[in-house]
Formats: C-alpha cells, sequence, structure tokens
C-alpha cells in the first residue's frame, strides 16, 4: 500500500473528536476501579464505626495523606496520557506530601515514651497493612491499564508506576474506612509501603502492559 | 527554533481542523507529517532500509487512531514528536537492536520534508489480506479506486454509516494486528 493511500483511508476515517477524552477515560478507570475495591473493603473487610471515626482528628489525617496522594497520582497519570506533555509538578508534590507525613510520623515517635515506641508504630494491624493496600489497588490498577492502553502513553514505565501509585493511594484512602489505626507514625509507614509496592508493580508490569 | 515555531504554526490550524472533523484539513496535516517522518525515520535507521516507509504508515495510523490523546491547549509538534519516537523506538526494540534514540527537541522530527515514498515492505498491505471480505472491499475501493466512503458504500449497498464504522473498525484493527504481530 502506497503511503499516499494510506493518508486517503485515514482521510475517510475523519471525524470530529471530543474534547477531554484523555481525563473522562482516566477519571472513568478510578471511579470504576475504585467502586470495585470500595466493595472489597464494605463486604469483606467491613468498615470501621464511620460516624465515631468522622469525629476523630486522626481519621482525616490518614484520609488527607492518601487523599491527596491520590490527586497528585491521577494528575501526573494524566500528564503522562498526553504524548509530549510535560510532567510538571505533580510528582514533586508527591513527594513533598510523603516527605511531610513521615516528618510527623516521626514526630510523633520522638514525642513518645521509649518504651511505648514500638507499639505505637506497629499498632495491631502492621503486617496485613501493606499487603492489603497492594491488593485492594489492583482493581483499580487494572482499570487505569486498560484506560490508557486505549490512550498513548510513550514512557511505559514511568506511565506504569504512576498509574500504581495513583492505585495504591486510592486503594489506601479506601483501606482507610475499614483500618482503625490512628497513629501519624503507622500510616507514614504502612500505608506508605502498600502504596510504594504497589508503585513498584506498576514500574515493573506497565512496559509490557501499556504497550500500543 | 524560530523554524519550530513556524511549523508549529502551520501545523496546529491543520490538527484543529482536523478533530473538527475536516477531512480535507487532515488529509494535509497526515500528508506533511508523513513527509517530515520520512526524513526523520530516515536519519535514524538509514534511508535505504525499506523498513522506513512501513514505519512511516504504522505512525501516520497512530496518528490518526490516538488523535484523542492530543490535548487542544498544548501545542502540536511535541505531540507528534513524541508519538514519532515511541513509534521509532518499538521498532527497534522489536528487531533487538540497541536502543539509542535521543530525547531531542521537537524540532528534530520536523527538520526536512522528504517526499519521496520510497519501497515498502508492506506490512500494512499483508494484514489487509487477511480482514474480512467485505471490509477488505469497502477499503480497496476507497484506496484502489479513489472512491469517496460514501461512493464505496453506495457500490456496496450499505449505508454510509455503517461503511464508516466498518473503516474506523478496520483501521483499528490494522493497529491491532501491528503491534501483535511484532510482540
Amino acid at each position: 500500500m502506497r503511503t499516499a493511500d494510506l493518508i486517503e483511508l485515514l482521510a475517510g476515517d475523519a471525524r470530529a473528536i471530543r474534547r477531554g477524552v484523555v481525563t473522562r477515560k482516566l477519571l472513568t478507570a478510578l471511579i470504576a476501579g475504585g467502586l470495585v475495591t470500595f466493595a472489597i473493603v464494605a463486604l469483606w473487610l467491613r468498615c470501621q464505626p464511620l460516624l465515631a471515626a468522622a469525629q476523630q482528628p486522626w481519621f482525616w489525617m490518614k484520609a488527607g495523606y492518601t487523599g491527596l496522594l491520590t490527586l497528585a497520582g491521577a494528575i501526573s497519570v494524566r500528564r503522562l496520557s498526553i504524548p509530549g506533555a510535560r510532567l510538571r509538578a505533580a510528582p514533586l508534590a508527591a513527594a513533598l506530601i510523603i516527605l511531610a507525613m513521615l516528618a510527623l510520623g516521626a514526630g510523633q515517635i520522638l514525642a513518645t515514651a521509649p518504651q511505648a515506641r514500638l507499639a505505637l508504630w506497629l499498632g495491631q494491624t502492621w503486617k496485613i497493612c501493606s499487603p492489603l493496600i497492594l491488593l485492594l489497588a489492583l482493581p483499580i490498577y487494572a482499570c487505569l491499564i486498560a484506560a490508557l492502553r486505549a490512550l498513548a502513553p510513550t514512557r511505559l514505565t514511568l506511565t506504569g508506576a504512576a498509574a500504581g501509585f495513583a492505585a495504591g493511594a486510592l486503594a489506601a484512602t479506601l483501606y482507610g474506612l475499614h483500618c482503625p489505626e490512628q497513629a501519624a507514625a503507622f500510616a507514614a509507614t504502612w500505608y506508605t509501603l502498600g502504596i510504594a509496592a504497589a508503585t513498584a508493580l506498576g514500574a515493573v508490569t506497565g512496559r509490557r502492559l501499556l504497550r500500543w | 527554533m524560530l523554524q519550530q515555531e513556524e511549523t508549529e504554526e502551520r501545523l496546529r490550524p491543520l490538527m484543529m481542523r482536523s478533530l473538527e472533523g475536516d477531512s480535507a484539513a487532515h488529509r494535509q496535516l497526515l500528508g506533511t507529517l508523513g513527509r517530515y517522518l520520512r526524513g526523520y525515520f530516515a536519519r535514524r535507521i538509514g534511508s535505504a532500509s525499506a523498513e522506513v516507509e512501513d514505519l512511516v504508515q504504522e505512525t501516520l495510523l497512530a496518528v490518526h487512531l490516538k488523535r484523542d490523546s492530543y490535548d487542544r491547549s498544548l501545542p502540536f509538534t511535541p505531540w507528534a514528536y513524541a508519538l514519532a519516537r515511541y513509534k521509532l523506538i518499538d521498532h527497534l526494540r522489536r528487531r533487538h537492536r540497541s536502543i539509542q534514540v535521543p530525547l531531542e527537541d521537537a524540532g528534530a522530527l520536523f527538520a526536512a520534508e522528504d517526499a519521496e515514498e520510497v519501497a515498502v515492505r508492506n506490512d500494512l498491505e499483508r494484514l489487509l489480506q487477511r480482514l474480512p471480505d467485505r471490509q477488505r472491499t469497502l477499503i480497496e475501493d476507497v484506496k484502489l479506486r479513489g472512491l469517496s466512503v460514501e461512493e464505496a458504500a453506495r457500490k456496496r449497498g450499505v449505508s454510509a454509516v455503517s461503511a464508516r464504522v466498518m473503516l474506523h473498525r478496520s483501521l483499528k484493527w490494522l493497529n491491532q494486528a501491528l503491534r501483535d504481530e511484532n510482540g
């Protein structure tokens, strides 16, 4: 086939393209995956008594932390879905949020009596927290990958990592509906580790899964 | 730099009209882009390579099908360059060559036009033969006989709308087949 013929074919298939397709597809994926993860949290793990929890600052501290990371991750994924677009400030913002949370957790440890520090840091559920967040991230990650394959990411490892990060952060936010742990040091460590695991999974698998 | 701004000013309005469904603008955009792509790929993998024209075609198909990933508030040339560079890297990786594609300014793509179509190895033509008959004949009518999609539809006794859908599906299928067989 001559290239000129191909161009004729493509011109014959010209049609108006809607605006905002990238944002809409990614948002749909986040919502769809988030609903699956929410259902798993609500039906399997069970939510903690939310009315009581919502009165407590620690509940919002955790939700704010992972919620902001979700936002930074989603913005990064969007930028990476547009060929040639600069990544700009979102990853830096995510790094700063994590550093602030680590500082908050460290401060809390230091302000605690030495013999009580380990209990504060590990809480009751440190062993299952990060693995559960990784598990809960999978449905969201799968939806994001499906959406991204229909778009045109050109930096696959990085895009996979960003998708994993956003999925992990949203999963951690929804996990907060169940998780009764209250310490900033706990969230700064085990939540962050769960999100980091999802990011690593995205970086490793994205390269293969995102080809178009 | 100035030259790239000039290219941007020339191509971006075409892209805008193409996104509104203007097929003449779309044709003109792809034609111009094809000439730049040919020059860019030839500089990167050697102008004698029969793979240049296949890569041009593959990239034009991708530009066409991935138009919805373009953000209208951003410049056009970096978008086109990123797609071209991705296709080039993908191509080299498939052939297990060492991958050294410098990340340059978008100007690298728009340095020189090359209008001379070179021999094509014809990945697309071969894949075309695997399409179902109805889709293949529609494509051949448009491609070889120069009919508009509407004329081709009338000739085959299908509605213009379903002919358009068929054409679009065929193009998407070709794009995927290219990816999968090169996997």
